[in-house]
């Protein structure tokens, strides 16, 4: 019992882990004991490999030899014994199985890299993929919306847009759509107010060039000349001309118009 | 006793006289009822499932034009109460023929009925609509003005120079509100713990309002300044916008 106690701390002895004590009573044993003192040059042996031993990083094909190690492995296991009776058993195996156990580890840890890898890859392109879909399901349930018979409804997907970080063209075209044909004001106006965020693009442009000359509610003609006066769109300065020379304009309108071209031309 | 007999038969048979004076419409296979007036139209709710107009004795036909028809625009009157009435699709439309106010023309239909209501009048043309749980369009094209009560939306009313007035008993959370109107004032009253995402914008005009919104710059809450704000109220809940171009904004907690 006593050796197999002594036995035990030997690994924790050489890192120098054990505490006075125990360190006193385990080197007074190995000055008696031939066995535990070999068994510690031994071990000393072992350390000095494994700190020879350089770091391998698994290769691809370990994943496809995985199983066949598994099945080579559980044959050998069945031979060995615990780790217990190691000192009966006899030093070699001992090493041996302290090997194998190593080289398992880093065999499982090779194939769990490799997986995670793996899947990563996988679970991007799905996530991609998922997106994608998203982005058509809310395109179609804003078209969708834009196209109902209630106004209130057709409001909510010309809203939808805040949804879309990056609206493409069709989308776009559907908003201006809406602002130009639209029967009833409060979605033309809506959709005016959505697309002011988007005046980079040039068809979000025409459309309101557009709008100046076919609009005929005044709230919605002054929200679209301070748009198009804040990005001092030249091309816009005919339709801002025409709608100045028509006689049906209000006169607040007019004041706005002749505000804003001066800064256009 | 006979003779109380015969004045109860008498008034019986003079309100059923009056009663049939009014003109009704099935409403089956209707979904939305589209109003359209020049003069004033004042739309109520009742409990029957149908359209009733009524008649109202300023809304008779002068002596003169007794077995003519009254023309207006938009066609003529098939319902001897001064109405074109006309299925088109599932639109029922009620087109209110005379361009003067007779009295206030009123409309009943059943509370959950979608309608549509538009004026425009040169002259005054108001819309008024009280109760109704289904959705509203209200459309004040030129002069007339808006009022609509105990309703819970959806709501999309416009106006070009009357305001518009809107108490809420409670918002639908189902989809928009918006209220927008060029020269008008808009004054919405909301129960105080409405969920909503409130927009409001004014180009010229000043925002009034007892909802806690949060400036920082701003200190109290009587004025919030102009331009847009866009602020949540009880956590958030359905967008409700309301805009005007020149006239102010008045959003009132009941």
């Amino acid at each position: 019992m006593e050796k197999n106690h002594v036995i035990e701390l030997l690994p924790e002895y050489l890192d120098g882990l054990l505490n006075k004590t125990q360190k006193t009573t385990v080197e007074a044993h190995l000055k008696d004991c031939n066995s535990c003192s070999h068994e510690l040059s031994e071990l000393k042996k072992l350390f000095k490999v494994f700190k020879e031993e350089k770091e391998t990083t698994p290769s691809g094909n370990l994943k496809t030899n995985f199983f066949e190690q598994i099945e080579l492995e559980k044959q050998n296991n069945s031979k060995v014994v615990s780790l217990d009776n190691v000192s009966v058993q006899g030093k070699n195996n001992w090493t041996n199985n302290l090997l194998k156990i190593a080289a398992s580890v880093v065999l499982l840890v090779g194939v769990y890299f490799f997986g995670k890898q793996q899947q990563e890859q996988i679970s991007g392109k799905e996530i991609a993929h998922l997106a994608d879909e998203t982005q058509a399901f809310k395109q179609t349930a804003m078209l969708s919306l834009m196209g109902n018979k209630s106004a209130s409804k057709r409001i909510q997907g010309v809203n939808f847009i805040e949804e879309f970080s990056d609206p493409d063209e069709a989308i776009v075209s559907a908003l201006a759509d809406r602002m130009l044909n639209d029967e009833n004001t409060n979605v033309r106006r809506t959709a005016v107010e959505v697309l002011s965020e988007f005046t980079a693009s040039e068809t979000v442009k025409n459309s309101f060039i557009k709008a100046l000359k076919t609009e005929k509610d005044p709230g919605i003609q002054i929200t679209i000349i301070q748009v198009l006066g804040k990005i001092q769109e030249k091309k816009a300065a005919a339709s801002m001309q025409y709608l100045l020379e028509q006689d049906d304009t209000q006169p607040y309108v007019k004041e706005e118009l002749e505000s804003v071209l001066p800064n256009i031309i | 006793m006979k003779r109380i007999q015969i004045t109860l038969l008498a008034l019986i048979f003079c309100s059923i006289l009056a009663a049939q004076e009014d003109y009704t419409q099935s409403l089956d296979g209707i979904e939305w009822v589209k109003v359209e007036s020049k003069a004033d139209i004042i739309v109520r709710t009742h409990g029957e499932k149908q359209l009733r107009i009524k008649a109202k004795a300023s809304s008779k036909k002068p002596e003169k034009a007794k077995g003519l028809k009254l023309l207006g625009a938009g066609g003529s009157d098939n319902t001897d109460v001064g109405f074109y009435v006309v299925k088109e699709g599932n639109n029922l439309i009620v087109r209110n023929l005379r361009k003067w106010n007779n009295g206030n023309a009123e409309i009943y239909l059943p509370a959950n009925q979608n309608i549509s209501v538009t004026t425009n009048g040169t002259g005054q043309s108001d819309i008024r609509i009280y109760g109704f749980k289904g959705e509203i369009e209200a459309n004040a094209r030129l002069n007339g003005g808006i009022k609509i009560e105990d309703v819970s939306g959806p709501v999309t009313a416009n106006s070009l120079n009357g305001g518009i007035d809107i108490s809420f008993v409670e918002i639908n959370q189902d989809s928009p509100i918006t209220v927008y109107s060029t020269n008008g004032a808009l004054d919405i009253k909301l129960p105080g713990d409405t969920p909503a995402n409130l927009s409001l914008g004014s180009v010229n005009g000043e925002i009034y309002t007892n909802f806690e919104i949060k400036f920082p710059e701003k200190n109290g809450l009587k004025s919030v300044s102009t331009q847009k704000i866009r602020q949540t109220i009880n956590g958030g809940g359905v967008k409700l916008q309301l805009k005007t171009t020149n006239g102010n904004i008045y959003l009132r907690k009941e």
